[in-house]
């Protein structure tokens, strides 16, 4: 027997639910697609995936430490707190231990991840699905996670755009940037900053997956599909705002889990987005 | 008489504390088009970005004037990113980013970008990016982004080094013009002899095993130093 779809009329009958978890995952959307332009031109793919799994861990650890060991921290300090010290340790200079980036990076993502599925399987049973905070599978979001996206969002988007001629300076010629005078350490520690703050606040939201996907799929849809940065900065945007709207209506109509879908809403976007680059060229 | 707008005192340059070059004493003119020529790995680009302060000296002293003179650097092509989907115009308006200048609303620098793009007959080229123009394209492009900054001093590390012989010795003409146009200092890394000798009026000879010399062409060409390394009559 087929199991009937839900329709629009329950939706919005139902949208008091809907709505922050929607307006989160748009929210978020936006702005992680915003600085993911950033993060793909700045081949910091990997400290994105780092990020959002590690701001996993966070939240997961927050959870044992309240039910096993009676020490209450929020799920979002823990995010926060993880993510941090994921950056501080992204942020060293690797080549002392003569090691690369990338491999420092994969330890630390692999930690996080097997670390969150060992905590998360002692705190299961209890209290949260370990997949809720690792492949965004939950429908729900707090108002005070959705405040903490809306404010740290708000936040972040607008000091990058402020500082965006600078930022971009400093990521095409940093060298050039340094002898006219530019702070190019402080921009950089600033956009990083500004990206573990976003993905550890919108992680605890929304999941590591889905926060990863909008991190770096609406930049790539938007790079392939415009020719200048300008147009692919507010591109990115959007598309990330729609990843995450319309992945949250197909996952409630198709009874998707959210995360994977607003993940493939993404990654259609850089399907749609390849054949305009083959068509328009190598430019 | 042309004020200094750069001075090294018995500046080595090298890494992790060990030297590459002897101790260079040398000052830079208003108005005046140096040269630095060296075989490949001779220490030009040590030297140049420890001028630029880019990497510590390991001893020595750099001067510059008060105010220090508005720099504009061209690195080797490969330090620039170009990932990034810039379009020339935009690459011209980062010659006018002084400090924290990009808080600011850049709208009046638009009008300049074009103009110096103009200058150097690049104005078609303002909407194209610029990883997809040719080198030469770009060293205009690069030309028009120093004009912009209204640079007093420009220091370009092999600007011409993937350009064949045209186009490069049109390269160095150009910037010889602008030079002279803008009354701005020029200091060239290349190691095209030469092109360095036609243009230049002080040249800047390193090698870590002949020595280090500096002077106009004709003295430099007659050191001790070059005949070590090219022979009395070398590259003529």
């Amino acid at each position: 027997m087929t199991e009937e779809l839900p329709t629009w009329s329950e939706f919005i009958g139902a949208w008091e639910l809907f709505a922050d978890p929607v307006l989160c995952a748009t929210a978020a959307g936006a702005v992680l697609g915003l600085l993911g332009v950033h993060i793909v031109l700045r081949r910091m793919v990997f400290v994105a995936a780092t990020l959002s799994q590690t701001s996993g861990l966070g939240v997961a650890l927050a959870f044992y430490a309240g039910i096993h060991l009676g020490f209450e921290l929020d799920p979002l300090v823990g995010a926060i707190a993880a993510s941090m010290l994921a950056a501080g340790l992204a942020s060293l200079d690797p080549r002392r231990l003569r090691m690369g980036r990338d491999s420092m990076l994969a330890m630390l993502w692999l930690f996080a991840g097997g670390a969150a599925l060992m905590v998360g399987d002692r705190i299961s049973q209890e209290a949260q699905d370990i997949n809720g905070i690792l492949f965004g599978t939950a429908v729900l979001v707090r108002p005070q996670d959705l405040s903490a996206v809306l404010w740290v969002g708000g936040i972040c988007s607008a000091l990058v755009l402020w500082a965006r001629r600078g930022i971009v300076f400093a990521g095409f010629d940093p060298d050039g940037a340094r002898v006219q005078g530019l702070p190019v350490r402080v921009l950089d520690l600033g956009l990083l900053l500004a990206i573990t703050l976003m993905v550890a606040v919108s992680t605890r939201a929304l999941g590591a997956l889905p926060v990863f996907a909008f991190s770096v799929l609406p930049a790539i849809a938007a790079l392939l599909a415009v020719r200048h940065l300008a147009g692919a900065l507010p591109l990115a945007a959007l598309l990330g705002a729609l990843a995450g709207g319309l992945g949250y209506l197909i996952a409630f109509f198709f009874s998707f889990p959210v995360g994977a879908s607003q993940t493939v809403v993404a990654v259609a976007f850089v399907m749609l987005a390849l054949p305009v680059r083959l068509v328009r060229g190598s430019e | 008489m042309s004020a200094a707008l750069l001075r090294c005192q018995d500046l080595v340059v090298g890494y992790a504390g060990r030297g590459v070059l002897p101790p260079i004493t040398m000052q830079v003119l208003e108005g005046e088009f140096w040269v630095v020529v060296g075989r490949n790995g001779s220490g030009k680009t040590t030297w140049f970005r420890t001028l630029l302060g880019l990497l510590r000296p390991v001893s020595g002293e750099i001067h510059w004037p008060t105010p220090r003179p508005n720099l504009a650097y061209v690195p080797q092509r490969s330090a620039f990113d170009e990932l990034y989907p810039l379009p020339a115009l935009d690459v011209v308006r980062m010659g006018a980013e002084r400090g924290l200048s990009f808080l600011r609303p850049g709208g009046g620098q638009v009008q300049a970008a074009r103009q110096a793009l103009e200058e150097v007959d690049a104005l078609p080229l303002a909407a194209r990016t610029f990883r997809s123009l040719s080198e030469g394209q770009k060293q205009r492009v690069l030309l028009a982004r120093m004009i912009a900054g209204q640079a007093r001093l420009a220091l370009l590390d092999e600007p011409t080094a993937a350009m064949d012989a045209v186009a490069e010795e049109e390269a160095m003409a150009m910037l010889d013009q602008l030079r002279r146009k803008h009354g701005m200092a020029v200091v060239v890394v290349s190691h095209h002899l030469p092109v360095a000798l036609r243009h230049a009026d002080r040249l800047l000879f390193l090698d870590p095993e002949a020595g280090v010399e500096v002077g106009t062409p004709e003295q430099v060409r007659q050191s001790e130093a070059w005949s070590a390394r090219y022979g009395v009559h070398g590259h003529d």
